[in-house]
């Protein structure tokens, strides 16, 4: 049966490490009876939450990789992405981000607002993605749910309203007050599965009443009829859920839940309130590209069952079940059997079998329509294709940074080399950030990709799931080159050997380009150039790019300007201009004042106030650039640009420089001009490989 | 263009003309303007003006967060770029950047202890000695008394930096003195050595000079801000 649109919710669970998420997860998959025991992350029982699928995720007692799983909940229906909660592996978590409507922040209530919570609200904020907060952990000794509503205003800027307080915190911490409902809720039995609704106890009375008055002072902004209620004191709870699910769909207020996943409490409760507050895919727009239009406009896509279907592939896996694609439908209908559109590559593939998956059991199902996200059995393709029912349509494109750093990888024996190679193949595809190639120069097999500890985690999976023997070279930051100003060219390519032949002129400028790798115009007016070599003279300069003549690093940030020529009706050809091009580029290109560029990375460093000294210390040892702090209740923040090249083995000295206190997230920011003592040295080794004529 | 005339030529020379050379060091100023008129551009354009001649610059926020503020800084140097035309772009802000640092605070936790503190840690560890900050969101001359304004004060004397602070003014209901100064700000005059209102009309905002150090008459400028880029230029 196909699921009806409005009552699908499509949802990530997102979180800082160890703020409880994986054990949320699976209360939630308990109480809707996707499982039938539960387990802790750290698998004292030997077996393991569910949704960490990966060995690797279970020692480490992180989620990794995003898996998709669907249970029922008051009718509804959930597709919990559960979004991985290390930032090295941002584009994982932007894809979860790109299919899922709207997102639960989990935050611990002892260590509240921390900096990767900062970064992945940064990255929901992107994607535009309405947030419910669940303060976790109210049991802990520390607990204080009311300082990470009041971090969640004041670190994140959200408009963070409390829906409950607790009923008792740290070890008294045994149920939770619904201001809605104003009722206090306890959770019996063994699994807390038991909701037992009870009065008020008179000593929180006057608490709840207060708390009440800001969250009904939050919702009625969004809601008239609220309004007007609260003043005539006829205020129904279909009334505030109905204005507060306007504020949380305007991105406008996000309400807060609490409890203990843990300790079974609350978690029915945040259930209520994703059915309630998030919303269904038809309130959320999406839109795609038409690839087949000159321009590739943006049209909405209509989450009608009846229209032509436009699917997402989000997710590869390989695991028990073969090869399964997760896919998010926008619109149409999927059934068994169907043959799809693969608008990337061109190529139909066959529907043969379709599964939902509850955590790690497969349901089979015959179809699935607009709103859903399903898996596709054994059809060949990578993350981040469109399928369509065979029109060219793409979603929008999602932003794929180019990778920064990479390592050499070797294999030890035969039948490693041949594991590598198929782990290797496997990773390209699940993951666009995560990329390999040959080294031109040695032959090695190099894997790249967006932090050391992005590469390290790969690394860990070709030894485990792929058996292989291997070694890894030290981490090599990827280096690019551009020119800081403009310069014209006028070139002659000319050769005459007998026979026919070659000749082509060009003239134009070089340009330094902002925000782009590489543009190329003509101008050419008045066939000076025919129009026919205009396509060879942009291939002649794009070829010159992966090896820039100033240090042999890919050349981006250049705009190439052709503006007047000259061809010979026999001797012209494409050969001859893309030859003038690439000699124009060479040409001129050292009078550009070309610069290295390197990779530099976003760090922000969070810890107790007291070690703000040291912090700022570390990261100006790197050339880092301290960017700004940002001062807290005795926790400061210190956001940084730090090169990329100085920051292999920052963890271990911010460790033993801050006693374990302090901890730091980065992320790719951009690539800058690299300092002159980079510059000549890379010279210098581009000069000495030229010179034993390896180029 | 050699870059002394550029700076030359720059609206931010004329507006230091007009009051005695700048506002000089140890002292403080304020920007004044109804809310979201642009204040904060406006002392952010200084900022950059103090930045490009290679000076120190520290922000104080209590509003925006560090992010924020540096998107702020990041919208005026392009538009500012795009302005001089300005070569070797990346490498320039690389150095503006470098000569910048954003200290963001909640407002409720923000105290001037907090702030002495945080640029000892700033001038330890970086060597970073600002020459010309900006208070934004702080003191609040509504609220604020006698002892913080006086600590503001020594702070500046300490930093040896000019400090630039802000204060809305509102639409109606407010009580100005003769040159046009809320009474609020007036009633510290005695620590303010130039004050400037951002005057928005119809379709841009003036800058005018209400105090300029202890100058009787002050210069009327032909200076505005432009309502797209947010820059200072000429009328």
């Amino acid at each position: 049966m196909p699921r009806d649109i409005h009552k699908i919710r499509n949802l990530g669970i997102s979180a800082h490490i160890d703020s409880g998420k994986t054990t949320l997860t699976e209360r939630i998959l308990y109480y809707t009876k996707r499982i039938h025991a539960m387990h802790e992350v750290k698998g004292k029982d030997g077996v393991g939450a569910v949704m960490d699928s990966m060995e690797l995720e279970r020692e480490r007692g992180i989620t990794i990789q995003s898996a998709a799983t669907s249970c029922e909940w008051d009718g509804h229906h959930l597709n919990l992405i559960d979004t991985p909660g290390h930032v090295d592996f941002t584009i994982e978590v932007e894809r979860a981000l790109r299919v899922l409507d709207g997102a639960v922040l989990v935050l611990c209530a002892v260590a509240g607002v921390q900096s990767q919570s900062i970064t992945v609200d940064r990255q929901m904020r992107r994607y535009n993605v309405p947030r419910l907060a669940f303060v976790n952990k109210c049991d802990r000794s520390g607990a204080n749910p009311m300082r990470v509503t009041e971090q969640l205003r004041e670190k994140l800027r959200h408009n963070a309203v409390m829906l409950q307080i607790p009923l008792g915190l740290e070890a008294q911490h045994d149920g939770i007050i619904d201001l809605i409902r104003m009722r206090a809720c306890r959770f019996l039995g063994e699994h807390g599965e038991r909701m037992v609704w009870e009065e008020i106890p008179a000593p929180l009375r006057h608490e709840a009443e207060a708390r009440r008055e800001v969250m009904l002072d939050a919702a009625a902004i969004f809601s008239d009829e609220l309004t007007e209620a609260v003043l005539e004191d006829r205020v129904t709870e279909e009334m505030i859920w109905a204005a507060l699910r306007k504020g949380t769909l305007d991105r406008e207020i996000t309400p807060v839940f609490l409890g203990s996943a843990y300790k079974n409490r609350g978690v029915q409760l945040l259930l209520d309130g994703v059915v309630r507050l998030l919303p269904d895919p038809t309130e959320v727009v999406n839109e795609a590209r038409d690839l087949a239009d000159e321009d590739e406009r943006l049209f909405p896509l209509s989450n009608l069952a009846t229209d032509p279907l436009v699917a997402h592939a989000f997710k590869l896996e390989d695991g028990a079940y073969g090869q399964l694609t997760y896919v998010r439908l926008y619109q149409g209908k999927l059934e068994k059997g169907d043959t799809l559109f693969n608008s990337r590559t061109g190529k139909r593939v066959k529907v043969g079998r379709l599964g939902r998956m509850h955590s790690s059991q497969m349901e089979d199902i015959t179809e699935a329509e607009s709103g859903d996200i399903v898996a596709l059995f054994g059809v060949d393709c990578a993350s981040g294709d469109t399928f369509t029912g065979g029109k060219r349509i793409s979603l929008t494109s999602m932003h794929v940074p180019e990778p920064v750093v990479s390592l050499a990888v070797t294999a030890a024996d035969n039948k490693s080399e041949n594991n590598l190679a198929k782990a290797l193949q496997r990773f390209t595809k699940e993951d666009p950030t995560f990329r390999v190639e040959t080294d031109p120069e040695t032959g090695d097999t190099l894997i790249k990709g967006m932090g050391e500890l992005h590469l390290e985690v790969y690394l860990e999976r070709i030894r485990r799931e792929f058996g292989a023997v291997v070694e890894a070279g030290q981490p090599k930051v990827a280096y690019r080159e551009t020119i800081t100003r403009a310069v014209t060219f006028d070139y002659t390519h000319r050769k005459q050997t007998g026979g026919s032949g070659q000749y082509a002129k060009i003239q134009g400028r070089i340009e330094p380009l902002a925000g782009a790798d590489f543009e190329f115009k003509s101008l050419v007016t008045g066939g000076s150039i025919p129009t026919e070599y205009i396509p060879a003279c942009e291939k002649g300069f794009r070829a010159m790019l992966p090896r820039g003549p100033y240090v042999g690093y890919p050349v981006q940030g250049v705009k190439v300007l052709v503006e007047d020529g000259n061809f010979h009706p026999v001797d012209s050809s494409d050969m001859a201009f893309q030859a003038a091009a690439r000699g124009a580029f060479r040409q001129v290109y050292p009078q550009g004042r070309p610069i290295v560029l390197e990779p530099v990375m976003l760090v922000s460093v969070e810890g107790p106030s007291q070690y703000q000294g040291e912090i700022m210390g570390t990261l100006m040892q790197r050339r880092g650039i301290v960017v700004g702090t940002t001062e807290d209740e005795g926790f400061v923040r210190i956001d940084a640009d730090v090169p990329l090249a100085e920051m292999f083995g920052y963890a271990t000295v911010l460790r033993s420089g801050t006693q374990g206190k302090a901890e730091f997230t980065m992320e790719f920011a951009r690539y800058a001009p690299a300092p002159a003592a980079v510059c000549a040295e890379l010279e210098k080794r581009w000069a000495e490989k030229r010179a034993a004529g390896e180029h | 263009m050699p870059q002394r005339d550029v700076w030359e030529r720059s609206p931010v020379r004329v507006f230091e003309r007009a009051i005695a050379g700048g506002l000089g060091r140890g002292q403080i100023g304020v920007a004044l303007s109804r809310a979201g008129v642009g204040k904060t551009a406006f002392l952010i354009g200084l900022a950059l003006d103090a930045l490009l001649h290679g000076r120190k610059v520290l922000h104080i926020s209590t509003q925006e967060s560090v992010e924020a503020v540096r998107r702020f800084y990041d919208q005026l140097f392009n538009a500012l770029a795009d302005d001089l035309q300005l070569e070797d772009r990346a490498q320039k802000l690389l150095e503006l950047e470098r000569n910048r640092h954003i200290l963001a605070y909640n407002r409720k936790s923000f105290s001037l202890e907090k702030l002495e503190q945080s640029v000892g840690f700033l001038r330890q560890a970086a060597h970073f000695e600002p020459s010309f900050v900006i208070m934004d969101g702080t003191p609040r001359f509504e609220q604020t008394e006698e002892w913080e304004m006086q600590g503001v004060q020594r702070l500046a004397r300490e930093w040896d930096a000019e400090v630039w602070t802000s204060s809305l003014v509102h639409r109606e209901g407010q009580q100005c003195d003769g040159r046009g100064i809320p009474l609020e700000v007036t009633r510290f005059e005695a620590y303010v050595s130039v004050v400037v209102l951002l005057d928005s009309q119809a379709d841009h905002v003036r800058v005018r000079i209400l105090k300029d150090h202890d100058r009787r008459d002050v210069a009327d400028l032909r200076l505005e801000l432009d309502p797209s880029t947010l820059l200072l230029r000429w009328r």
